[in-house]
């Protein structure tokens, strides 16, 4: 029976593990092979002087994307994830429903108008890019934090303090664990939302990904454009489907459905 | 009774009445952004970053003692939450709302040298700090006072008639007034074109997820190939997206002329809508799928114990209880349409982005809040009406 | 031992429990009963301080409540809930040794007492120890509930509804195998109930209650004898208050000599109710059975006509 099942669960893992490994290889070969593609682009763009994006190296360009990305959502997580689990306790109790609607009403708020509005205040650059996606980013987890822990069910929490678990005990082994799911999917939407904010960082003087986009606009050149929109394309999917990855894994772990 | 009333009950006496911790800390923020930072700027022109100045300096000692006064109370209020205090907080912070523009009046006239009339004044970072907080506080009250959205929306519209009065009258200085007047026309039509995107976008997408939805509940195969699809067009970054969509559209153009006469082109409007509309569909699609089967089983089978035809069932119990799930993603789709189309002002579709881009190519500050403070009070417009018509719509208002 | 004297509980306005005294010595077994809203569960959650009380005392073992620390005092009382509460990421095995390893027992006692427990509670090791909860029926589940509230051995057993939500058969079985659990266990047993029947099957001493107050209380039997007002007879079961003490009666305490005549045809073991006597007599058109022992050999008899005279059933019968 059990043996069965874990033949069953490897030969899911199989296709599990095939959408990352497929988008990320895509993602490497365009990052370091672009420079070799000059065939391939000048038939787009037959007329320009030049048709590969070299103002920086595409893998340049994809770090400084992950930087921006990675750090935003470290910070966003730690803090994010901190609140929500703050206002959910006894004591930040009184601050639950401001920060609920708050949370919620965060998806309203567009992100380019977030975005533009960070400069005006923190100035043109990488560093308020980075501020503007860390604000933006930490709704969509503080409001899947708050989710997953309220919805976890009230027989289990007060089960959990009666058999004389301490709240530090509660929080760690029982409702973290069974939030996870719920939170990792909040985690997911900021980080997606993220990789798209920060290549409209480009208008606002951060060098990214979202570079050779606008630089094809705005010298017309098609062939950067596409070049850029791949590479930003191929990185979200990537992602992406690690965190599918991730949350499979996660859901099989907890075998709830 | 008289033995309940001997109850030692020390614990539970202030419990529905302890202070409120969330407006006196909101409070205290508040006059930290006031007392510590800019307040408002000055600049001699457009381009040139302003001079900040302080409390003090803008609005002199009797502006600053009444306006930390009027936060202080929200504190003071906040110890000691009754019914009373509440209504009077709500007062206060509406108040203080829609004195923020007569503040940028008094510090104009303060600070503005009268020899230099092109001087213009900027909102400074305690400005919007202040009002975001008070935002929070009116949601923190509304919460407390168990009011419905509507009133906060009623209130809301009289400051913003105030300050839109304020601003046509008095303040000239403004840089965003000035701003706006310098192109008031371009101003209209952006925010025409945009709100004509959104409306084709969501429009189109509407239609197009209702028959698909209909489509998935009879063809199971193509749900979960649809749902794929669509996951993974949403995946995709805006900014990429409408990138790829330039070169085969360009293509296209320069290929089948027909197509360039109908307006097919890679820059402008037609890859914009194409984007749009693809992203638009998820959230569309997702939720009449969600709002039309969840609707109870139970339910169904009694109308077909009922006698009711196939046709009376959808459109008289199906449609009816799906509808307020419908109107949700209506509110979804239109809202992230109406973000998303700013970024097409990137391929040149037009709309409010064109300001924000633009802004930033010049690093003109004040044109980029002309683009995105519209952006920002439509999306939460729309957000609130159509979140209000939903809850209308839901039997028994819940 | 567990002991409330006065207690009462207020939610802002409203009083949930209102000045309630009662008392369960060691190794008894206590119901509360009562429609629902009608206090008993805050009752039973006082005792584990799961909701502080506003007013009397509560005492545990000699000592006020208060004077624990609260999550030891949780450590040292085993609590079951109606829907079980147990955690869907562990598998059951795991769910068991919750208090002990809270506890800090060593790894291979937790296991030994978990699978002590989980034989215990017919759940053999090998099939469930490694199950989810969610692959568990509703009856396997209670049982790993109860399994988990007896992992550290506590003196004291709090029950909620334990078995509310099962099919009627299951829960007739788990209260036959919790009234043989009790027997050789003695435990300190607070249940709470609104099924009339359950409380009289399993419970030395019965507390009826009503908008948080309690109106009555005694032994079943002195219940059933004497109700203290309609509620209690309602509750009781009205016109089957007849039937419902005739079960609560063992045949062996009525049964007489076997008499002159030939024996009965119809043959009922001594430790069964009046009440399954009755209905035997019903079934067979008799007015008299026999009495036999374990091992089927007649013993005594017993009558209807004394079955009606003794249907006073004397108080000294009672199963204290």
């Amino acid at each position: 029976m059990s043996d069965q099942l874990s033949v069953m669960q490897s030969r899911q893992q199989a296709p599990m593990w095939l959408w990352p490994m497929l988008w990320g290889a895509l993602l490497l070969i365009s990052v370091m092979g672009m420079p070799y593609a000059e065939a391939l682009f000048r038939w787009i763009e037959p007329n320009a002087r030049q048709v590969i994006y070299t103002r920086a190296e595409f893998y340049v360009l994809l770090g400084r994307h992950l930087l921006v990305v990675g750090v935003a959502a470290a910070v966003t997580i730690v803090v994010g994830v901190l609140a929500g689990i703050a206002v959910t306790r006894e004591r930040g109790h009184d601050f639950l429903p401001l920060v609920g609607q708050l949370a919620s009403l965060g998806q309203t708020f567009p992100p380019v108008a977030v975005l533009a509005l960070a400069v005006p205040v923190l100035g043109f650059g990488t560093l308020p890019i980075m501020v503007a996606l860390m604000l933006y980013g930490l709704l969509p987890i503080v409001r899947n934090t708050l989710t997953g822990l309220q919805e976890v069910d009230a027989d289990i929490k007060m089960a959990s303090h009666a058999m004389g678990m301490t709240p530090t005990q509660t929080l760690r082994q029982v409702e973290l664990p069974l939030a996870a799911p719920v939170i990792l999917a909040g985690i997911r939407t900021s980080v997606t939302i993220n990789i798209a904010t920060a290549a409209l960082g480009a208008t606002m003087g951060a060098s990214n990904l979202g570079d050779p986009i606008i630089a094809g606009i705005v010298n017309g050149n098609m062939a950067y454009v596409v070049q850029g929109a791949l590479t930003i394309a191929l990185l979200a999917l990537t992602v992406d489907s690690l965190f599918e990855l991730l949350q499979r894994k996660l859901r099989s772990r907890l075998s709830t459905s | 009774m008289s033995l309940l009333d001997a109850l030692p009950t020390p614990r539970i006496r202030w419990e529905g009445q302890h202070p409120n911790v969330v407006l006196i800390s909101l409070s205290l923020v508040m006059l930290c952004a006031f007392w510590t930072v800019d307040v408002v700027s000055l600049a001699p022109n457009r381009i040139v970053m302003g001079t900040g100045y302080g409390a003090l300096e803008a609005f002199g000692w009797p502006g600053v003692v009444l306006i930390t006064l009027l936060l202080s109370s929200i504190g003071l209020f906040a110890c000691q939450p009754t019914l009373p205090h509440y209504r009077a907080l709500l007062t206060v912070v509406v108040g203080l709302m829609a004195l923020m523009p007569v503040g940028l009046i008094a510090s104009g006239l303060l600070l503005i040298d009268p020899e230099l009339p092109q001087a213009r004044l900027g909102i400074g970072t305690a400005y919007w700090v202040v009002l975001f907080v008070l935002m929070l506080c009116l949601v923190e009250i509304r919460l407390r006072l168990n009011l419905t959205r509507l009133w906060p929306t009623l209130l809301l519209t009289g400051v913003a008639l105030v300050w839109w009065l304020c601003a046509a009258l008095w303040l000239d200085n403004l840089a965003l007034v000035q701003e706006f007047r310098a192109r008031d026309r371009q101003f209209l039509t952006a925010v025409g074109q945009h709100i004509r995107l959104v409306s084709i976008a969501v429009g189109v997408s509407v239609v197009l997820g209702l028959l698909l939805a209909m489509l998935m509940r009879r063809y199971a195969r193509l749900q979960k190939g649809a749902f794929t699809l669509l996951n993974f067009l949403q995946t995709i970054p805006s900014l990429a997206l409408f990138g790829l969509l330039l070169a085969p559209l360009a293509w296209l153009a320069a290929k089948v002329p027909f197509l360039a006469q109908l307006g097919v082109s890679g820059i402008g409007t037609t890859p914009a809508l194409i984007a749009l509309i693809a992203y638009s569909l998820l959230p569309m699609v997702r939720n009449t799928y969600i709002a039309l089967e969840e609707v109870s089983p139970d339910t169904l089978e009694a109308a077909k114990g009922m006698g009711m035809r196939a046709g009376q069932r959808f459109w008289q119990v199906r449609l009816p209880l799906a509808l307020p799930v419908l109107l949700e993603g209506v509110r979804i789709t239109t809202v992230q349409a109406i973000g998303l189309t700013a970024v097409a002002a990137l391929i040149g579709a037009g709309g409010l982005g064109t300001f924000i881009f633009q802004g930033l190519g010049q690093a003109a500050m004040d044109m980029v809040l002309l683009g995105a403070l519209p952006i920002l009070i439509m999306a939460l417009v729309v957000d609130a009406g159509l979140g209000a018509l939903a809850e209308a719509l839901r039997p028994g208002g819940h | 031992m567990i002991e409330l004297s006065h207690v009462s509980k207020r939610f802002d306005t409203e009083i949930a429990v209102d000045d309630i005294s009662l008392r369960v010595p060691k190794g008894k077994f206590c119901a509360l009963v009562g429609t629902s809203g009608c206090g008993k569960s805050t009752t039973l959650r006082m005792i584990n301080r799961l909701i502080e009380h506003s007013g009397g005392e509560i005492i545990l073992d000699g000592q006020a409540i208060e004077a624990y620390d609260p999550v030891k005092l949780r450590r040292r009382i085993g609590y079951v809930i109606q829907h079980t509460g147990l955690f869907p990421h562990w598998r059951v095995a795991r769910n068991i040794g919750l208090v002990p390893r809270l506890l800090k027992w060593p790894a291979a006692e937790v296991q030994a007492r978990v699978e002590e427990l989980m034989g215990l509670l017919g759940l053999p090791v090998g099939e469930f120890g490694h199950k989810y909860p969610h692959q568990l029926s509703g009856g396997q589940a209670q049982r790993v509930g109860v399994a988990r509230a007896l992992a550290a051995d506590p003196d004291i057993l709090l029950m909620d509804e334990p078995f509310g939500a099962l099919d009627p058969i299951t829960r007739e079985k788990l209260q036959d195998e919790l009234a043989k659990l009790q027997a050789r266990m003695q435990k300190t047993v607070l249940f709470v109930t609104h099924d009339m029947d359950e409380a009289l099957k399993l419970a030395d001493h019965l507390v009826v209650m009503r908008d948080g107050r309690i109106v009555q209380q005694g032994t079943p039997l002195a219940l059933l004898q004497h109700p203290a007002d309609p509620f209690v007879e309602s509750l009781l079961g009205g016109l089957e208050r007849g039937l419902k003490q005739a079960a609560l009666t063992r045949v062996r305490d009525h049964m007489t000599s076997m008499g002159p005549t030939l024996p009965a045809q119809s043959r009922i073991p001594a430790d069964f109710s009046l009440r399954q006597a009755l209905s035997m007599m019903l079934r067979d058109h008799s007015d008299r059975l026999t009495v036999v022992d374990q091992h089927d050999v007649p013993i005594g008899e017993l009558t209807l006509r004394r079955i009606i005279k003794e249907a006073q059933f004397d108080r000294g019968s009672s199963r204290e």
